[in-house]
């Protein structure tokens, strides 16, 4: 059966804090839930091996804020996130796994 | 970033339910289960809409009886059906016109029909659906705030492996299935025999297997071709037939579930502290 979050909270702009139906309360950082984003070219990214000698891009260099989060039905939220990317749609059953 | 994604949610607080009516498979009648439904629904009272989101293939019209493009500049859209309101693609392009779009084109046009029209004060929209679970249940799930859906099926398998993605799609993005229409059930030959060409039994397995009602069997009779294809209902031009009378159940049945079951609430919007 599927949970349903009844408040959703940014902490200090450092971790995003969800009240479940069932009294369960989640505390997820903000790194991690963007690093969790199941956006296809997120994921993609995800997949390819890790370049130790990448370049942060300037949106890398100061630290991530949400600066939206929208009901997407009755099932999802999506993020819009201070660099600009807002292509994750995260449902409330992913957001309840992480 | 998609054009899809962008586009606002739409906020419909004049409607008070909103029912897709889906299958998964083409060809069982959810045209026509939802146009009767509708018309069920607007002869027991309510206020009702009905919007058809078959952009590509668009069969409301006819079974409404209007043929071809709607003057928008003589008659406002929605149509004023004695009291149903009706909103078709059909109404804007010529008969026998392809709408050959990709999926924003779709969306835009069903977010255009559900914002930019004046639906006034409904009770019920029924939404007719296309088949499968491509871009219009999408941007309906996304964007519009369903209340319920309810599968159409017809009893073979072939029609209930489509029929159970359906459903599967509504459980994902948490809209209530109220139940399974099983459409084509059987039929009464001229002997008095039931017969049952698609088998039986389908839909009442499908609503086992998934723990949902099924709300009714539909006869299989001729006159609901007939009916669909004059543009009059079978509901409006034979209120007593068994197949009206399995509708009027039907839609009762929707409309007690609906209001002994409380409402949806909206998820919670993100506080910042």
């Amino acid at each position: 059966m599927l949970k349903i979050p009844k408040r959703l909270r940014v902490v200090d702009d450092l971790r995003l804090e969800i009240d479940w139906e069932d009294l369960v309360v989640s505390s997820i950082s903000i790194q991690r839930l963007r690093n969790a984003c199941p956006c296809a070219s997120c994921r993609e990214k995800s997949l390819e091996p890790p370049n130790p000698l990448r370049v942060l891009t300037s949106s890398e260099m100061v630290p991530l804020r949400i600066i939206k989060m929208e009901p997407i039905g009755h099932y999802a939220y999506k993020i819009t996130w201070s660099d600009g990317h807002d292509s994750g749609i995260y449902s409330i059953e992913f957001l309840r796994s992480l | 970033m998609s054009s899809i994604q962008n586009l606002p949610k739409m906020d419909l607080p004049k409607i008070k339910r909103i029912i897709a009516v889906a299958s998964g498979k083409g060809g069982v009648g959810k045209s026509t289960v939802s146009t009767n439904l509708a018309m069920a629904l607007h002869f027991s009272g309510k206020k009702v809409g009905l919007l058809d989101a078959d952009i590509y293939g668009p069969s409301i019209p006819l079974m409404l009886g209007i043929k071809g493009e709607v003057n928008q500049a003589t008659t406002q859209l929605p149509l004023n059906l004695n009291g149903l309101l009706v909103m078709s693609m059909g109404f804007l392009v010529p008969k026998n016109k392809a709408i050959i779009w990709r999926g924003p084109m779709v969306h835009r046009a069903l977010t255009q029909f559900l914002t930019q029209l004046d639906w006034g004060d409904l009770d019920y929209l029924v939404i007719d659906l296309p088949p499968g679970t491509g871009d219009a249940q999408l941007t309906l799930t996304q964007s519009v705030p369903l209340t319920a859906a309810v599968i159409v099926t017809t009893p073979q398998e072939v029609s209930l492996i489509d029929a159970r993605k359906g459903l599967e799609m509504f459980r994902e993005v948490n809209v209530p299935v109220l139940g399974i229409i099983e459409n084509m059930s059987y039929f009464v030959g001229d002997d008095g025999k039931k017969y049952l060409p698609f088998k039986s039994g389908g839909g009442g397995l499908l609503a086992r297997e998934c723990s949902v009602p099924l709300l009714g069997e539909i006869p299989i009779d001729p006159k609901i071709a007939e009916c669909g294809d004059d543009g009059i209902p079978i509901r409006a031009r034979h209120p007593d037939s068994a197949v009206s009378t399995r509708f009027s159940e039907i839609s009762n049945r929707i409309v007690e579930e609906l209001d002994s079951s409380p409402m949806m609430p909206a998820l919670p919007t993100l506080e910042m502290t």
